[in-house]
């Protein structure tokens, strides 16, 4: 289905979402951060910049999520499970590469069994994505099969064809759901070809040259260069959509207790520390060639996805200037033998 | 849609101090329905949690013979096998399982058994070790050599002695040097040796080895030049876990996940990995 949304028609349909239900969810600017993060007002979202800083992850897999709670009476156990935790809400405004990070993580999350936390809420929430119209140095998404208008995981994917007005295309029933509930504050598609604002954002490096070099060399001098620099913060592993390691603790008082789940990152030396003392990635640059592997070699091969959307976040928060495209760039166009290092 | 990382509750029934910091715990399941539709194969783990203090995860110690219950061993190491290590017979925790494969026993029917174990790493080969014996006449001979550090670091001391006297099982036990007391009657010496001098021909026998890295590194060498084909030699890793089902991203080597496509590997697979063990 298509259609056009004015700009003058947005305070309406972000009333018009909530009168229907919804919780939504949109960038806003916040400390000169533009944040994904819940509005009430159409007037809090904020239109023109790259990218938020945060990504649309966290509203699947939240930094922190109780899994269940228990209480503890004498020597029984009783154990109680979470409710409401998939509420029913629209993230308008997020990039066509955060939206397409969900189809590929759906398979991961249900690999043989299913997590209902992360599924549930794919359920209970509608994306209603906003096509690119600019871009930075950072953003390589032409470079992993993506594009700035992209529709993998959108709902509903608007495009800017001129100031005050945006094209709407519907990609899913869910989408065109949304939209019929939401009829009147959207107006009949232009007649002729409309003009589509789309960003041109440069391809920086052949992805199918990447997972042959990195399928030959799991040893490679470049592992310890490269990532030389990295302070292990694993700043690049939370505000990636697709990064989606997690811990599982409990946090109790003397009765009552949850199980929660918390963000995690490959970077951490702790995240495979065996209780032992022995670490099987124990060097930062085993951690960052996990990082890369898991990406492009690991996931392709068990879901037949790269596990990247070429967002760019992890290498603009990157406090050591690190650059994940530049990785990929000197790989795909690594022609030479490989050179092994030996291990010690 | 039901919570994949919620456990059954389970008492402890009883609990077996084997080793200093080694204890062992007979759990039955609190719903009786839970227990019987609850199936499981040797090789397979779980993640055991004390409540307040979070999940830690060991292999299933007994045989998928012994139904009426399941047993664990573990080391008093951490956070979670320190809490687990305060409960007592009548407690309650946690247990979420059975995950992972299994050592394929029905493949081995016939043929001539050792298994390998250096410490705390006999409770894995426990399972398999009595769902063969308890499947006798399926299996030839059975060697089982076993090594620790001390005299009082041999896990399971009832099972070894009933072991020894069962004249279908050939145990062979091994203590590190220095490790040996006056009244010590096997052998003293490093694991590798002791399975050069003691492990029957390899021809129609199965290698089942679990150790420390170090033990395996240099078992594996000992049975090639015994003539054991990789493929005959298996073994079960373990790495840090947290959800056990494949998701939380941690105990991968290369592509492979330990949690669902293993903990089981033969020598074979494990040469195909990479090295980041």
């Amino acid at each position: 289905m298509e259609k056009t949304l004015k700009k003058e028609k947005l305070n309406s349909l972000i009333t018009g979402l909530k009168d229907k239900g919804y919780k939504t969810i949109a960038p806003k600017k916040d400390n000169n951060l533009i944040t994904l993060c819940e509005i009430q007002e159409a007037d809090e979202i904020h239109f023109d910049h790259v990218q938020t800083n945060n990504s649309i992850k966290e509203y699947f897999l939240p930094k922190t999520e109780k899994i269940l709670s228990y209480t503890i009476e004498k020597t029984k156990v009783s154990i109680e499970e979470p409710e409401g935790f998939a509420v029913k809400s629209v993230v308008f405004g997020s990039r066509p590469c955060d939206a397409a990070s969900l189809p590929i993580m759906d398979k991961v999350f249900n690999w043989d069994c299913t997590d209902k936390f992360w599924i549930e809420r794919r359920e209970a929430i509608t994306i209603v994505t906003i096509a690119c119209d600019k871009c930075d140095s950072y953003c390589f998404c032409t470079s992993v099969c993506l594009a700035p208008d992209a529709k993998q995981g959108s709902d509903v994917l608007l495009t800017k064809i001129s100031d005050d007005e945006y094209l709407v295309e519907t990609e899913t029933e869910k989408g065109e759901g949304l939209i019929k509930e939401l009829e009147t504050v959207f107006s009949e598609p232009p007649s002729g070809t409309p003009d589509r604002q789309v960003a041109t954002v440069e391809k920086k490096f052949e992805i199918d040259k990447v997972k042959p070099w990195l399928d030959e060399n799991f040893v490679h001098k470049i592992w310890a260069e490269f990532s030389t620099k990295c302070i292990g913060c694993g700043a690049c592993t939370f505000v990636c959509p697709t990064c989606h390691c997690f811990d599982i603790v409990d946090e109790c008082t003397m009765s009552k207790g949850d199980r929660v789940k918390n963000w995690d990152g490959c970077q951490f030396k702790m995240f495979t520390l065996h209780t032992s003392g022995h670490n099987p990635r124990s060097t930062q640059d085993q951690r960052w060639r996990q990082r890369i592997m898991h990406k492009f070699k690991y996931y392709v091969e068990k879901f037949d996805n790269i596990l990247c959307v070429g967002c760019g976040r992890c290498s603009r928060v990157c406090p050591a200037d690190m650059n994940i495209s530049e990785m990929l760039e000197i790989i795909s166009t690594d022609e030479g033998q490989p050179e092994p290092v030996s291990k010690e | 849609m039901d919570n994949i990382y919620t456990p059954y509750l389970m008492n402890i029934s009883d609990v077996t101090d084997e080793a200093p910091g080694v204890r062992t715990f007979r759990l039955n399941f609190q719903n009786e329905d839970e227990g019987k539709n609850f199936k499981f194969q040797a090789g397979q783990f779980a993640l055991y949690s004390a409540f307040g203090y979070g999940e830690s995860t060991f292999c299933i110690a007994s045989s998928p013979t012994r139904k009426d219950y399941v047993e664990c061993t573990f080391r008093q190491a951490g956070r979670v096998t320190n809490a687990l290590s305060e409960l007592n017979a009548g407690d309650t925790i946690g247990f979420r399982g059975p995950y992972g494969n299994v050592f394929p026993i029905e493949e081995w029917e016939g043929k001539n058994l050792v298994f390998v174990a250096g410490g705390i790493a006999l409770p894995p080969l426990r399972s398999v070790i009595w769902n063969c014996l308890d499947l006798r006449d399926k299996y030839k001979n059975i060697t089982i050599v076993y090594g620790a550090k001390t005299v009082a670091d041999l896990v399971y001391k009832n099972e070894l002695k009933e072991w020894t006297a069962r004249d279908d099982v050939n145990l062979v036990t091994t203590v590190d040097p220095g490790g040996e007391t006056p009244d010590w009657t096997g052998k003293v010496g490093f694991v590798p040796t002791v399975v050069e001098e003691t492990a029957p021909d390899s021809k129609d026998t199965i290698a089942i080895v679990c150790g420390p890295p170090i033990m395996i590194k240099f078992t594996l060498p000992v049975l090639e030049k015994l003539g054991f084909k990789q493929d005959k030699v298996y073994t079960t890793l373990e790495n840090r876990m947290k959800c056990g089902l494949g998701k939380c991203g941690r105990c991968n080597i290369g592509c492979t996940y330990i949690c669902k496509e293993g903990p089981v590997f033969t020598a074979e697979e494990i040469s195909k990995m990479p090295d980041e063990f």
